[in-house]
């Protein structure tokens, strides 16, 4: 037996194959078939003609597009104080951001039910808003750490050249640091937007009742219809497959142009 | 060059091991093994605190050492001269169960709810019981001699494709349905009725399974409430089957009903809750939560240990009496002759008084067993209710229609505080006024269960068409917005490398 480097390389495609592949394929047979095991593709126009899942696609969104924005918003400027500081400390900074993601997710949860509880009152008035900082707390290292990370490698001296050149602080922010961070930018929000849409057991801690994505396809599975289950995961991985296209394209787009910008 | 050396030795080691291993097991002998599934945490475990838990009946200290599963591993060695291996797992939903069912998990004995026992009766899955199992002379056979005249009255009177359901099941637990209230924040009046759930007095304070099957009953009692509570369908010569076929209305007309009520009261409701009701009522977020009396039973003892005071309430509509019992599978037990045998003492050891004493008090909910001519478990039940001998303010509490099937019967009438009624008493031993109006959930055929589960979809989705017609107007410029500021500045670049 040989040892070579593609030996390294056969644990992590026994896992695919196991883990990946597989469970795909045996999405792929009970997405298009029906209970009698004949293809078909009343699942996928289902799914578009049901008012119930077009209404619940359009509030997985608005909850997933809330949660990034805020992430966004909360997450850009300290990944960006923290990578442009001349603090010794900023390591130990970071790791504070990021050590909730050591603690159990539902145990941070639960906490902050409480917490949300002491300030709203009565958490049953705000269902949406709690969903949204639920997600919010639960992700927001996700979008800190990308961010953090390609602001940090940034040629400097990029900067101090848009300065040179006459740009004041706030000009060589949006015409430099700002496009050349998209790459990072990007790869958070994939982290965030994606998970938001499905991830509903913040939803049921938080006693929100109405469904997304996730708890949706989990009563398909509990009233036995797993057809049009695995439908709705499909059409939810096809979203994902669009986006992530979608984002290469514009990080290709800001390689080429990203450094002619100023 | 050590990688090469070590990874034949592994590979070598691994088959000098695989060609003994068998070897080593041929020493002991025969071993029955039997695939238990239950309903999590829905066992005594043991490890009781001798100090603290020990219950001491007069005829004897009941303490749960270890677990239940390994005392019958044991019980069963010494009776029958054979070993039996318990392999235990657990599950969460009774759809959960069917789906591992569907997707090939074997099990030789489960214990789901009745409408799945029916559900899976009608399917032919299930392993009858054998003769012997019924026969009452026999010294181990604790079901058949135990079991309580009323449950055993249910299950020989209710069938699905012509088999009763105790040719097949044999009950575990049992219990209804009710309200858990605060009685400092709702009064007993509004509490005793399903009406509750759409008071607006309790906007947003109350909480409910979330559990389509739970969530339907409910909204069935509430609408057919002025009916169900009226004197002259009360007395109605055939008032507790006509009380079945309404409760297990699921006509399109009041399916359609149902929906727009849930949807009615989802706005008035705290939530759906999957498991945080109890928790959620010991801390005060909700005064109120609809909910199984096994679960009623431990948010009231874990409130009394803050001295805190939770009371029960039956909707004077009618409440739902569910039970859930052992079945064998046909697919795990087969031809498989001491396999039913270990799975059918399973049962039995489970009934005897001990276990029973010791699964109630573990867990909170009420076993199907009475005892019959043991007496421990009526003991149990004095050990745990009954008042001091100091207490002035006493009332009787008949339980005779468990233990004998006489609700008269003068032997079985509990002395307890009055502050029992409406407590866990009430809620583990409903009083024979509540038994009465209760009724079982059948279970619903393919179609049926399909419009209901739709209906429940429906009532739980954000509805697309309830958004108005502005915000997709609004929705439409900001995006089309969105892409001419994209293409502009696009234009804009290009202009500047020209």
């Amino acid at each position: 037996m040989r040892f070579s480097r593609k030996t390294l390389g056969i644990p992590y495609g026994v896992f695919l194959t196991l883990f990946v592949v597989a469970p795909l394929l045996v999405l792929f047979y009970y997405a298009f078939t029906n209970g009698q095991g004949q293809f078909t593709v009343k699942n996928l126009t289902d799914f578009f003609t049901d008012p119930n899942t077009m209404g619940t696609l359009v509030y997985s969104l608005a909850i997933a597009l809330t949660t990034t924005a805020l992430c966004l918003l909360i997450a850009y400027p300290v990944a960006y104080i923290l990578a442009t500081s001349r603090l010794k400390a900023k390591s130990v900074i970071i790791m504070i951001f990021v050590m909730p993601m050591w603690i159990n997710f539902s145990l941070r949860i639960t906490a902050l039910k409480e917490i949300l509880t002491a300030i709203e009152g009565n958490l049953a008035y705000y269902p949406f808003l709690n969903s949204v900082l639920g997600m919010t707390y639960d992700f927001l290292p996700f979008m800190i750490l990308p961010i953090y990370n390609t602001i940090v490698k940034l040629d400097v001296s990029l900067n101090e050249a848009a300065r040179d050149l006459g740009a004041d602080g706030r000009r060589a922010f949006l015409r430099v640091t700002l496009p050349l961070s998209v790459p990072g930018i990007v790869s958070g929000i994939s982290m965030v937007f994606l998970p938001a849409m499905t991830n509903y057991v913040v939803l049921d801690m938080l006693y929100n009742s109405t469904y997304i994505m996730g708890s949706l396809i989990g009563s398909y599975f509990s009233a036995y219809n797993w057809h049009g289950g695995s439908m709705i995961a499909l059409v939810l991985l096809g979203f994902i497959c669009l986006f992530t296209l979608l984002a290469d394209g514009g990080e290709d787009e800001n390689a080429r142009t990203g450094g002619a910008l100023l | 060059m050590k990688t090469r050396n070590i990874l034949p030795l592994f590979l070598a080691a691994c088959l000098l091991l695989s060609v003994f291993a068998p070897a080593f097991g041929s020493a002991e002998e025969e071993t029955v093994t039997l695939r238990v599934c239950n309903w999590e945490e829905y066992i005594d475990l043991g490890d009781w605190d001798p100090e603290e838990e020990t219950i001491d009946l007069e005829s004897g200290d009941i303490l749960g050492e270890n677990s239940l599963v390994q005392d019958f591993e044991e019980w069963y060695h010494e009776t029958f001269g054979v070993r039996v291996k318990v392999e235990y797992s657990t599950f969460g939903t009774n759809e959960d169960l069917y789906n591992m069912l569907t997707i090939g998990d074997v099990y030789d004995l489960v214990c789901p709810s009745e409408y799945m026992i029916m559900k899976l009766m009608s399917e032919d899955k299930v392993q009858p019981l054998s003769e012997d199992f019924f026969d009452p002379e026999k010294e181990t056979n604790y079901y058949i001699k135990g079991v309580s005249p009323y449950i055993r009255n249910i299950f020989e009177t209710h069938e699905i494709n012509g088999v009763t359901w105790d040719r097949c099941a044999a009950g575990y637990m049992w219990g209804i349905t009710g309200f858990v209230y605060n009685p400092e924040k709702v009064s007993e009046e509004d509490a005793s009725t399903w009406k509750l759930l759409e008071n607006r007095d309790y906007n947003r304070q109350i909480t409910m399974k979330d559990n389509v099957r739970d969530a339907y009953f409910a909204a069935v009692g509430a609408l057919k409430g002025e009916k169900l509570i009226s004197e002259e369908f009360r007395d109605g010569e055939n008032y507790t089957a006509e009380l079945q076929d309404e409760m297990n209305d699921v006509s399109p007309e009041t399916v359609n009903r149902v929906q727009d009520y849930l949807q009615g009261i989802k706005d008035n409701l705290y939530s759906f809750e999957t498991d945080s009701g109890k928790a959620d009522m010991i801390t005060g977020k909700v005064v109120a939560n609809y909910q199984w009396s096994g679960d009623a039973v431990y948010a009231m003892d874990q409130a009394e240990e803050d001295e805190y005071y939770l009371n029960f309430a039956v909707p004077q509509e009618s409440t739902n009496i569910y039970f859930d019992g052992w079945i064998m599978l046909k697919s795990g037990i087969g031809e498989d002759q001491a396999k039913q045998q270990a799975a059918e003492a399973f049962i039995n050891f489970l009934s005897r008084p001990d276990s029973v004493i010791r699964n109630m008090y573990y867990i909170g909910y009420t076993s199907a067993i009475s005892g019959g001519e043991d007496g421990r478990i009526y003991e149990y039940l004095e050990w745990n209710y009954s008042a001091e001998d100091d207490e002035e303010e006493v009332v009787e509490y008949p339980v005779g229609y468990f233990f004998t099937g006489d609700p008269e019967d003068e032997d079985y009438v509990l002395t307890v505080p009055e502050e029992q009624i409406g407590r866990q008493l009430s809620a583990q031993y409903p009083s024979q006024n509540v038994i009465q109006r209760a009724s079982i959930m059948v279970y619903f055929n393919e179609a049926q269960s399909e419009l209901i589960n739709r209906m429940w979809v429906r009532v739980r989705c954000f509805n697309i068409l309830s958004v108005p017609v502005v915000v997709w107007i609004v929705l439409a410029v900001l995006i089309a917005a969105a892409v001419m500021v994209y293409f502009w500045q696009k234009r804009e670049k290009e202009k500047m490398y020209r």
